[in-house]
C-alpha cells in the first residue's frame, strides 16, 4: 500500500434512523480509510448496515428522520453535515454510484444516450455534439457493442447485463475518483456477474479510481479487493487485507460467513453451513458483542462488554472479539 | 454484418405491447367527433339551436329535424351539438385548472416530502373531506351572475385536491426508484429531476386520470345543469336540455333520450379510453 494521500477517511460514523420503536443505529460508529486506486470490499449479511454505510459516505440520506454524526472526509470534502447544494459538487465528479438493480436504476422513458449526456452537459458544460461523442465513447468503454445504435435505445430494449454496463457508463461520465458499487451484480445472471466485476476491475485500473464494493457475496470480493471490511449489526467486526480476512480471520463471525458460502471443492449435495439465529434487532442492542447470541465461543464477558477493534498480527488487520480464533499465520492455509 | 445483426437480436427485445383494440379506437373516434362538432358548431351546416319554429313543435325524429324538435320547435340535433360545447368546455377547462394547480403541487410534495408535504397534504385532505358537489352548488348559487367561466373555475378549484392526491401518490412511487437517486448522485438539480426524470414518468398516469376526470366533471356539470345551476337557458347544454325536457317527457320522450344518449356515450368513451390507457401503461411498468 502506498503512503499517498487518502481518498476517503471515515471516522466514528454513526447513522441513526428515528423510528416509531425508537432510535435505530443502522451504522454504529465506523472508522476506516481508503487509498487512491484501491478496491475495498464491504461484506455482511442483509441488515448489517453496509448499504446505509455506503449511502452515508455519499451523503445520500432520506431528508427526514435520520441523524448522522462523525466524519467522512471524501477527497478533502466533509460529507457529514454538508448541504445538498454542496454535495452536488462532489456527486458525479468525486464519487459516483453503481446501483444494485439495473432494472430500476435507469429511467425507462429516456433514451440511454440522453441519460449519459445529461451530466456531461449539465455538469461539464459540454455541447450537445461533444456530449454525444463522449457518451458513445463511454458506452464503448464499458463494452457495449455497436454503441452508436445503442445510444438511442431505451432501457427496455437492453438485457440486464447491458443495462448494468450503461449504469456504469453513467457513473463514469463525471470521471469520479471513487466508484461506489452497492451489490452491483445481485440483479444479474451468474455468468454476467463475472463480466461486470471484471469490467469494474479493468476500469478501476484504466481510470485510476478507487472502488468500494458492497456485497453479501464473499465470492465477489475474494479476488478483486485489496482489503475487506466485515460488518455486523452496523459495526466493523473485522478488517484487513483480503488475504488476512480469508485466511487468517480472527473473528468467529467472519469464519461463519466464509463457511456459509458454497465451495466448488466440496462434494455435491453437501449441505451449506448456516449461521444459527438471526441478525440482532438494532432497536434492542445488548450491551455486549452483538454477535454473542449466535456465537459458539461466546462467554459471559462477550454478553456484557462490547469488544473494540484491536490489531491482529499484520498491519491494518483489526478485529473485535474477546475470544478470537487462533491465528493461522505461519501455518499452511486450508 | 451478419454477426452484428445476430447480436442485435440477442440484445434488443421487441416491444410487446398489447394492442389497444378496436373498441378503443372507436371510442377515440367518437370523442374526436364530439370535440370536432363542439369546436366547429357554428361553421357546420346546422340549424340555429335557438330558433323557435312554432310550426313544428314536438316533432319526432325525421329528415328535416334529425332528432326532432322540442316544445318550442327548436332543432334537437343542433341543440345536442351546441350543448356539447358547454359540457366539453367545462370538462376540459376545469381539469386544466385542476391539473395546473394540483399536479405541480402533488409532484413537489411527493419529491420534497418533509414538512412541506405534511402541511400541504393535510390541507388537501381537509378540502377533500368536504363534499365537492355541495361546495360547488353553494358557491354557484350565491355567486351571481352565473357564467361558463365561473362554472369552470369553481369546478376546477374543487378538483385540485383530487388531482393532487393522485399525482402525489404516483410521483411518490417513482421518486423512490433508483434512477431518481442515480440522477441525483450525477449532480442533477431538483428542478431537473422534477422536469426531466419525474414528469415523463408521471405523465401516463396523469393523462389517464385526466380523461376520467373530464368525464367526472361533465357528469357534475350535467347534475348542476339539471339543478339549474349551470349556464343560463336558452344556451343549450346536455344537462339543462335533460332538465327542460323533464316536464314534457310524457308527450315527447325524444327530448330526454337524445341529450342523455349523447352524454352517456361521450362519458362511456372517455372512461373507456382512460381505463384502457391506464392498464396499458401499467403493463409497461411491469414489463420494465
Amino acid at each position: 500500500m502506498s503512503e499517498n494521500e487518502k481518498l476517503l477517511v471515515v471516522k466514528d460514523l454513526v447513522t441513526t434512523f428515528a423510528t416509531p420503536g425508537g432510535p435505530l443505529p443502522a451504522v454504529g460508529g465506523v472508522s476506516f480509510d481508503l487509498d487512491q486506486n484501491e478496491t475495498l470490499g464491504i461484506v455482511g449479511e442483509s441488515g448489517s448496515g453496509k448499504t446505509v454505510l455506503s449511502r452515508t459516505i455519499m451523503g445520500l440520506q432520506p431528508r427526514t428522520n435520520v441523524t448522522v454524526s462523525g466524519s467522512a472526509l471524501l477527497n478533502g470534502f466533509e460529507v457529514v453535515g454538508a448541504s445538498e447544494r454542496a454535495k452536488r459538487q462532489i456527486w458525479g465528479t468525486d464519487v459516483a454510484m453503481v446501483f444494485q438493480d439495473p432494472m430500476t436504476s435507469l429511467n425507462p422513458v429516456m433514451r440511454i444516450g440522453k441519460q449519459i449526456d445529461e451530466s456531461l452537459r449539465v455538469r461539464h458544460g459540454m455541447s450537445r455534439s461533444s456530449a454525444k461523442h463522449r457518451a458513445i465513447e463511454l458506452l464503448e468503454l464499458v463494452g457495449i457493442p455497436s454503441p452508436q445504435q445503442r445510444y438511442s435505445a431505451y432501457p427496455g430494449q437492453l438485457s440486464g447485463g447491458m443495462r448494468q454496463r450503461v449504469v456504469i457508463a453513467i457513473a463514469l461520465a463525471g470521471s469520479p475518483k471513487l466508484l461506489m458499487a452497492d451489490e452491483p451484480t445481485t440483479g444479474l445472471d451468474v455468468t454476467i456477474q463475472a463480466q461486470i466485476l471484471n469490467l469494474l476491475d479493468e476500469l478501476k485500473e484504466r481510470l485510476k479510481m478507487s472502488v468500494i464494493l458492497v456485497t453479501h457475496d464473499l465470492g465477489v470480493v475474494a479476488t478483486r479487493t485489496s482489503r475487506i471490511i466485515v460488518m455486523y449489526a452496523g459495526r466493523i467486526v473485522e478488517m484487513g487485507t483480503t488475504r488476512d480476512v480469508f485466511q487468517d480471520h480472527r473473528m468467529p463471525y467472519t469464519r461463519a460467513l466464509l463457511e456459509s458460502s458454497p465451495k466448488v471443492a466440496s462434494p455435491s449435495h453437501t449441505r451449506l453451513v448456516t449461521i444459527p439465529g438471526r441478525p440482532p434487532n438494532l432497536l434492542k442492542l445488548a450491551a455486549g458483542c452483538s454477535f454473542a447470541p449466535r456465537c459458539a465461543y461466546a462467554t459471559d464477558r462477550c454478553r456484557q462488554e462490547r469488544p473494540e477493534l484491536q490489531p491482529a498480527g499484520d498491519p491494518g488487520h483489526l478485529f473485535a472479539c474477546w475470544n478470537p480464533l487462533p491465528t493461522t499465520r505461519g501455518a499452511t492455509p486450508q | 454484418m451478419n454477426e452484428l445483426l445476430e447480436e442485435v437480436s440477442l440484445v434488443e427485445r421487441p416491444e410487446k405491447n398489447k394492442p389497444l383494440g378496436i373498441l378503443f379506437w372507436v371510442c377515440v373516434g367518437w370523442v374526436a367527433l364530439n370535440v370536432f362538432g363542439a369546436i366547429f358548431a357554428n361553421v357546420l351546416p346546422l340549424q340555429n339551436p335557438l330558433f323557435e319554429n312554432f310550426s313544428a313543435v314536438n316533432a319526432g325524429p325525421g329528415l328535416h329535424h334529425l332528432f326532432g324538435t322540442d316544445d318550442l320547435g327548436r332543432d334537437i340535433f343542433s341543440r345536442v351539438v351546441y350543448g356539447s360545447r358547454v359540457s366539453i368546455a367545462v370538462g376540459v377547462g376545469a381539469m386544466l385548472i385542476g391539473f395546473g394547480i394540483g399536479a405541480p403541487l402533488g409532484m413537489l410534495a411527493a419529491y420534497r416530502r418533509g414538512r412541506f408535504d405534511m402541511v400541504l397534504t393535510t390541507v388537501m385532505y381537509i378540502l377533500l373531506a368536504f363534499p365537492a358537489i355541495i361546495a360547488t352548488i353553494a358557491v354557484l348559487s350565491f355567486w351571481a351572475p352565473r357564467g361558463l367561466a365561473k362554472i369552470i373555475l369553481v369546478i376546477g378549484l374543487a378538483s385540485v385536491p383530487l388531482v393532487y392526491r393522485v399525482i402525489r401518490t404516483a410521483t411518490m412511487s417513482i421518486a423512490t426508484k433508483d434512477y431518481i437517486i442515480a440522477a441525483k448522485v450525477q449532480g442533477a438539480t431538483d428542478r431537473r429531476i422534477l422536469v426531466k426524470e419525474l414528469l415523463p414518468n408521471v405523465t401516463p398516469i396523469g393523462v389517464s386520470f385526466l380523461l376520467i376526470g373530464v368525464a367526472t366533471v361533465i357528469t357534475l356539470e350535467g347534475a348542476l345543469a339539471f339543478l339549474g345551476l349551470s349556464v343560463n337557458p336558452p344556451t343549450p347544454s346536455w344537462g339543462n336540455m335533460i332538465n327542460e325536457a323533464r316536464t314534457v317527457m310524457a308527450q315527447n320522450p325524444w327530448l330526454v333520450i337524445f341529450p342523455s344518449l349523447a352524454l352517456c356515450l361521450f362519458l362511456l368513451c372517455l372512461n373507456f379510453i382512460g381505463d384502457r390507457l391506464r392498464s396499458h401503461f401499467d403493463v409497461t411498468e411491469v414489463k420494465l
